[in-house]
């Protein structure tokens, strides 16, 4: 009856000394080997440094100009470009100029590394069956195992601050661009590209001006979703010593102060919500120019 | 259907004459702060309730000032183990001359403070460091990752009562200008995997920490002398505490000043023999600073380590509770 009663575990010694002997192990590594990782890290450290610098010294009446032209040259909509200098100019207003600009900072930054990483990654995944068997749990794991967990080896390993906020985010944001990468290569049409073998494409001609133009609105609802989610991060990432609009929320969170919560949160929705506009109205464009093209 | 029922009242027949021996003590809740010793003294005194005194208990995981606004306000939960009071003094102080709350103990464990710390070993390579004083001079010691021309002071984790004390202090020894800034490290884990990273790594490191901890322990902290003396308290609670202080003077961290408050629902409504055992319980830091050690090295969480202390500290625990009340505990670690 025990037997049932009670899941016969391994016990509480041995499980004991497996953590032990885990945590070691990695404390052994990050001690061997933290110095050289943390070398490789830092001329992004130094990069996103100079970056978020950049961003709240720079006038305010210049950024607000470039995310407008941004907005504009992405959506080519008045409506877009008149929320963007509004919101802007309202989160001057309420004293979050700076925690916002640093956000933008680590933001930009994270959604390129994940493009530069997940886009190259989709589409190896989109060539071999068999990578993709691969790949596809470890993008699930990345984007299900609570945050918290990772935190702390990439703590252990590199400390606090921007870089493993970098990575923590990366770690949350990149699965949806490798997803979609792969998927709209795959949903490329099969006709089309014995076509463009007939006409005998190189097997680059083919990825570069058949698969990959074709593909591209699924690539850019994977930068969308990539954008969103390094978003979502904001907060999580200030947990381990990130500046930015999380810091306050923090702050809030833990003191019940309501409007200075409420406050951060909705300038992080407002950020949400232009760059996910002005992203979406690219992806968009792209297709309808494409569209138009073809006749469709 | 009939089954469960029956099974939960087979089950509650079961608790109820395996408590029948005790005086009804009813059901009780405990804060569970998210720290090591709170968790600790949360599952000791929740063992002890229930099992010495017969009380149900009901753990409520929080943070000090949502559980003190809880406790404050709706008068749940009923105990906070460990309250730090500095960081409620002044809505605590109304609510004890109120009656809607009351102080049990206000020393439960010795030892215990809060200040600003450096490895053992950076006071041992830097005989010079004596005090604060001696180390605010020497940013170079401690490069700051991000900026290395600048020494790094890591400060409270942003919310925490203690952030604004750092950054009044922080501007009353005119760091800034000495070449420092304030790191934030954004959370619990945040400023614990700093200061282990740079231990681990023979690092030099300054930053805040309290104690008792296994941290402390385990990675060598030595705590500070500020070199001054601590300001008067009334500009202690009016300035450096808060927000807007518009000239912070220097000052050593006020001595630390923990407590376990109840509610005024408990002390009318349970076990006044319950109640009287907060008044003993008294930790040793020795046994508070082995058990914080072995939850540390045996990742073990406030119940686990409850256990242990239980079972390997009788000497520590039994004069806390009656006679009576220690036979049951003891029976029921068996």
């Amino acid at each position: 009856m025990e037997f049932l009663d009670k899941f016969p575990d391994l016990g509480r010694t041995t499980l004991r000394d497996i953590k032990k002997s885990i945590d070691f192990a990695f404390r052994e590594f990050s001690n061997q080997y933290g110095e050289a990782i943390e070398g490789f890290f830092d001329p992004l450290l130094y990069f996103m440094v100079w970056f978020e610098k950049l961003l709240t010294n720079a006038p305010w009446p210049l950024m607000i100009l470039i995310f407008a032209a941004l907005a504009w040259l992405g959506a080519r909509s008045i409506p877009i470009v008149i929320g963007t200098i509004v919101s802007f100019v309202a989160i001057g207003v309420f004293g979050m100029w700076e925690d916002t600009m640093a956000t933008v900072a680590i933001i930009s930054v994270a959604t390129f590394v994940c493009i530069g990483l997940g886009i190259p990654l989709g589409i190896l995944m989109s060539r071999s069956n068999r990578l993709q068997a691969v790949v596809t749990p470890v993008l699930d794991v990345m984007q299900t195992i609570p945050s918290f967990v990772y935190l702390i080896p990439v703590v252990m390993l590199l400390g606090i601050g921007k870089v493993p906020g970098l990575i923590a985010v990366c770690i949350y944001a990149v699965p949806p661009i490798v997803r979609l990468t792969n998927l709209g290569i795959r949903l490329v049409d099969k006709e089309v590209l014995e076509a463009a073998e007939a006409f005998g494409s190189s097997y680059r001609q083919k990825l570069l001006h058949v698969q990959i133009p074709l593909a591209l609105p699924n690539i850019f609802a994977g930068v969308n979703q990539t954008i969103m989610m390094a978003l979502a991060m904001v907060v999580i990432a200030s947990m381990i010593g990130v500046k930015g609009l999380g810091v306050p929320v923090l702050r809030a969170v833990s003191n019940q102060y309501l409007a200075l919560g409420l406050m951060n949160g909705l300038a992080i929705v407002a950020l949400a919500v232009i760059f996910d506009r002005v992203s979406q109205q690219y992806g968009k464009r792209l297709q309808k120019h494409r569209q138009g093209g073809h006749g469709v | 259907m009939n089954k469960f029922v029956k099974g939960i009242a087979v089950a509650g027949l079961a608790t109820a004459m395996s408590q029948g021996a005790v005086a009804a003590c009813g059901d009780v809740t405990i804060a569970e702060m998210n720290w090591a010793s709170a968790e600790f003294m949360a599952n000791v005194d929740k063992i002890i309730l229930e099992e010495g005194y017969g009380c149900s208990v009901e753990l409520i995981p929080g943070a000090t000032l949502t559980t003190f606004a809880s406790m404050d306000t709706k008068g749940v939960p009923d105990i906070a183990p460990e309250l730090w009071t500095q960081a409620v003094e002044v809505p605590l102080l109304a609510a004890l001359a109120a009656g809607s709350l009351h102080s049990m103990n206000p020393k439960p464990i010795m030892g215990a403070g809060e200040g600003w710390v450096v490895p053992g070993y950076t006071l041992a390579n830097h005989p010079e460091l004596k005090t604060v004083l001696d180390i605010i001079e020497r940013p170079d010691l401690f490069p700051s990752k991000e900026d290395p021309s600048k020494g790094a002071f890591v400060g409270c984790p942003a919310g925490w009562g203690c952030q604004q004390v750092n950054a009044n202090l922080f501007r009353a020894f005119d760091m800034e200008a000495k070449g420092w800034v304030l790191v934030d490290p954004g959370s619990a884990a945040g400023l614990d995997g700093a200061m282990a990273k740079a231990v681990n790594r023979g690092d030099d490191y300054f930053g805040y920490y309290w104690s008792p901890t296994a941290m402390m322990g385990k990675l060598n902290m030595s705590m500070v002398d500020f070199g001054v003396p601590f300001t008067e308290m009334e500009h202690w609670t009016n300035c450096i505490t808060q927000a807007e202080c518009a000239d912070p003077k220097q000052s050593a961290w006020s001595a630390s000043e923990i407590n376990t408050i109840v509610t005024d629902s408990f002390m009318k409504n349970n076990d006044p023999k319950a109640a009287a055992y907060f008044g003993k319980r008294v930790f040793p830091a020795s046994a508070m600073g082995a058990m914080l050690v072995y939850m540390g090295d045996n990742q073990a969480g406030g119940e686990d380590a409850a256990i242990e202390f239980l079972m390997n500290h009788e000497d520590v625990w039994t004069p806390w509770v009656g006679v009576q009340a220690a036979n049951l505990i003891k029976k029921s670690l068996n």
